[in-house]
């Protein structure tokens, strides 16, 4: 035996094809692990073949094993698998399909955007959302008035993956969406811009009616890094919702926003401690030396994270 | 006063209708991280034969046709 001997042995993809023909529905499936197993690209053309298999358990595996392959191939036979009758090998397939990262599996995915069934419609906005294709923009733009608002939201988190200013437009009237759901991937999605129209539309909905739309357009008004928000964040710290008023303590933090130092003092004395621990972070980031007394009031704070971060802030306020 | 020499139960239970370890199906065993699963010469399915379980759960999670059940004892729920 050599030294370079492999640790495990698998079979080649042949010996393991033979099996797919056995007239036991267990065994065909043991033979579809194997092929998943042996990593070669070749086993795609006969997992494919196998997703005509009668029984479902197979081809539930087949949608399965796809995930272990990448390329257009693979796209090719997980869009067979997604339109599947079996609700089980379906969802399956629509899982394997989010894991495609080859942006040339996209081809074979792009025509089912337009699919009868929702949820297809709704798997191939997923799936093609990573592989990042500009092709996919004029389709996903499009779903935005589809009537299933999982769809909406798959299609708005694809635009928001390719980061084209020109969907900006576009993605903040969904802001405006009629389901909370989908106002939340629609905050969530306008993070990629730095424009002040992005920031003025999170603005807005910062007194949106639900309370995690508002916490989604406070925290990503940090990253669009204008200022334009700032009035706005701040009227958000009277928020009713502790997780809104933390967020926006965050985004003033990273901000700068030195005015709203008087309404974020009160909050280290909020029962809380996430929002404690933020706002001392936000005061130390904004080096506000009127919060020194506040914060020297709190240096024995109940919460470990909370203390650190109070001598943090002390620290960096001190060092000017 | 009597003894009990083997333990009547241990923590990972397989269904052996369910169980296609006959078929070729290795996947418990070669996620068990304890490796104290085996497949029985007898019936060919799946069964505990070392009871040092972690209740990781890979064997439960990973079983194809959820054959496996793993019992964790209330005391560590």
């Amino acid at each position: 035996m050599s030294a370079f001997e492999p640790f495990e042995q698998f079979d080649e993809v042949e010996d393991i094809v033979d099996r797919l023909d056995d007239p036991d529905p267990g065994t065909r499936r043991v033979a579809v692990m194997d092929l998943a197993d042996s990593a070669d690209p070749s086993a795609v053309t006969y997992l494919k073949k196998a997703l005509g298999d009668e029984a479902r358990e197979v081809r539930l595996q087949v949608a399965l094993a796809l995930a272990e392959f990448d390329g257009p191939e693979t796209a090719d036979a997980l869009v067979v698998a997604v339109v599947d009758e079996d609700a089980g090998v379906a969802q399956a397939a629509a899982d394997s399909m989010a894991e495609l990262k080859d942006p040339a599996a996209a081809d074979p995915i792009l025509p089912f955007v337009t699919h009868e069934s929702a949820f297809v419609r709704a798997a191939s906005l997923r799936a093609l959302r990573e592989l990042k294709r500009t092709e996919s923009l004029k389709p996903a733009l499009d779903a935005f008035s589809d009537e299933d608002a999982t769809v909406r939201s798959e299609a708005i988190s694809v635009v928001g993956y390719l980061k084209t200013e020109d969907a900006l437009p576009a993605l903040m009237s969904m802001l405006k969406d009629v389901e909370p759901a989908v106002r939340r991937t629609a905050a969530g999605a306008l993070g990629f811009s730095v424009t002040t129209a992005a920031a003025e539309a999170l603005a807005q909905s910062l007194t949106d009616s639900d309370w995690q739309v508002r916490e989604i357009a406070a925290e990503t008004l940090c990253k669009v890094q204008s200022t334009v928000a700032a009035p706005a964040l701040r009227a958000a710290l009277t928020d009713e919702y502790w997780q809104v008023r933390q967020k926006s303590i965050r985004s003033l933090g990273k901000l700068g926003v030195a005015e709203a130092v008087p309404e974020i003092i009160p909050s280290l004395d909020h029962d809380i401690s996430n929002l404690r621990k933020e706002a001392a972070a936000a005061l130390g980031e904004i080096e506000a030396p009127e919060a020194v007394p506040a914060l020297e009031a709190h240096l024995d704070d109940p919460d470990p994270d909370v203390r650190k971060n109070i001598r943090w802030a002390l620290g960096r306020i001190r060092s000017e | 006063m009597p003894l009990a020499q083997q333990s009547s139960s241990v923590p990972v239970v397989v269904d052996d209708d369910k169980c296609i370890a006959d078929k070729g199906c290795t996947v418990c065993v070669d996620v068990c991280p304890l490796d104290v699963l085996r497949i029985s010469d007898q019936t060919g399915k799946a069964f505990m034969k070392y009871d040092e379980c972690w209740y990781c759960m890979p064997c439960e999670a990973d079983c194809p046709t959820g054959a496996v059940s793993v019992h964790i004892p209330f005391l560590l729920r």
